[in-house]
């Protein structure tokens, strides 16, 4: 049930025909976890916790850099130096106090992974790095959890939403990794891409319209194009092509 | 008439900032030679030595993923390609 403060909070979106009082308690027992808390992880962590996502995990073992405030607005001047889970944390409870956000200090691993997912109903990614986007697939695999992918660089993004045993997965789309490296970005585009990924988790757990399933959304702000692909199964896929079909 | 490839704002500057190429050719592999040949810059950008495309280049034709055998893939006039690179930011 929801309460009055509750009630009056989310007023504007229980009154959003696909939502409704049962759209705001679903997400009210909604956890998720978002893998980073950098440029993608910080929009998608405002949006989800204005939403009233009743458990948020966040994960990340970085420390807030001058560097990072270009694009990463759950972090301000005065956070330089804090861990970023705990800068990140402090904000969303101050925008929302009635959520439950737990921070994780911790690498992303295949030792640590599954202790990261647990209890999770969506993994969010939010990471910056192709390997450890595998890692999270294949967590969501184990744990047949949707996995919404997303990825930034300069004026450029990509988002899919990965129904483990419904449609392709990462290495169905991806079939290589690429060396870890310092991205050119502006902080605009991780904004456009973690909104549609808090989108895609919203519209989720509140079983709200289409999910951007068996596409890839290829998004250039340079010349303002949202142009949609067809994506399939990898009948080889390393991660999928034994998961069960749906 | 002939094959439009969209190319990805990475390889834009080596296309004269092109945001499609059009070329002939009956393969998505006899296309990007035809592109490869007008910009010499692109090779690497797309694939080995051995002229296989680098793992993180994808190709979609008619808003299709052509995965597997890519290079080999018919095309013909008036079909669109999508050439895209992994991104990998976050």
């Amino acid at each position: 049930m929801l309460n009055n403060e509750e009630l009056q909070r989310y007023t504007r979106q229980i009154m959003v025909r696909e939502i409704g009082e049962a759209g705001q308690e679903k997400l009210k027992k909604a956890r998720v976890l978002i893998a980073g808390v950098g440029g993608l992880g910080s929009p998608i962590a405002y949006y989800l916790a204005a939403a009233g996502v009743g458990k948020i995990r966040i994960v990340d073992n970085d420390k807030v850099e001058l560097t990072n405030l270009n694009r990463q607005i759950a972090h301000w001047t005065q956070d330089i130096g804090r861990l970023k889970v705990e800068s990140a944390a402090s904000k969303l409870s101050q925008l929302n106090d009635t959520i439950a956000i737990e921070p994780l200090v911790e690498t992303i691993s295949e030792s640590s992974i599954s202790q990261l997912t647990a209890d999770i109903d969506v993994i969010l990614d939010a990471t910056d790095n192709l390997a450890t986007r595998f890692l999270l697939n294949k967590s969501a695999m184990d744990l047949d959890i949707p996995f919404i992918h997303g990825a930034v660089a300069g004026f450029e993004g990509r988002l899919t939403t990965i129904i483990p045993g419904k449609t392709p997965c990462l290495g169905c789309i991806y079939h290589g990794d690429i060396p870890k490296q310092k991205t050119p970005v502006i902080g605009v585009t991780p904004a456009v891409i973690g909104a549609l990924e808090a989108t895609e988790a919203i519209k989720y757990i509140v079983g709200a319209g289409q999910l951007l399933t068996n596409q890839l959304l290829v998004y250039d702000g340079l010349r303002m194009r949202f142009t949609i692909l067809g994506i399939k199964k990898d009948p080889n896929c390393r991660f999928c092509a034994t998961h069960p079909e749906k | 008439m002939s094959v439009k490839f969209i190319m990805p704002v990475f390889l834009q500057p080596v296309a004269e900032e092109k945001e499609f190429v059009e070329v002939e050719g009956n393969t998505v592999g006899e296309c990007l030679a035809a592109i490869i040949k007008k910009y010499p810059a692109m090779k690497k950008m797309l694939m080995d030595g051995k002229g296989k495309l680098h793992n993180y280049v994808g190709v979609y034709v008619n808003g299709q993923d052509a995965y597997p055998n890519e290079m080999q893939k018919a095309v013909k006039t008036g079909d669109e390609v999508h050439i895209l690179y992994t991104l990998a930011g976050g």
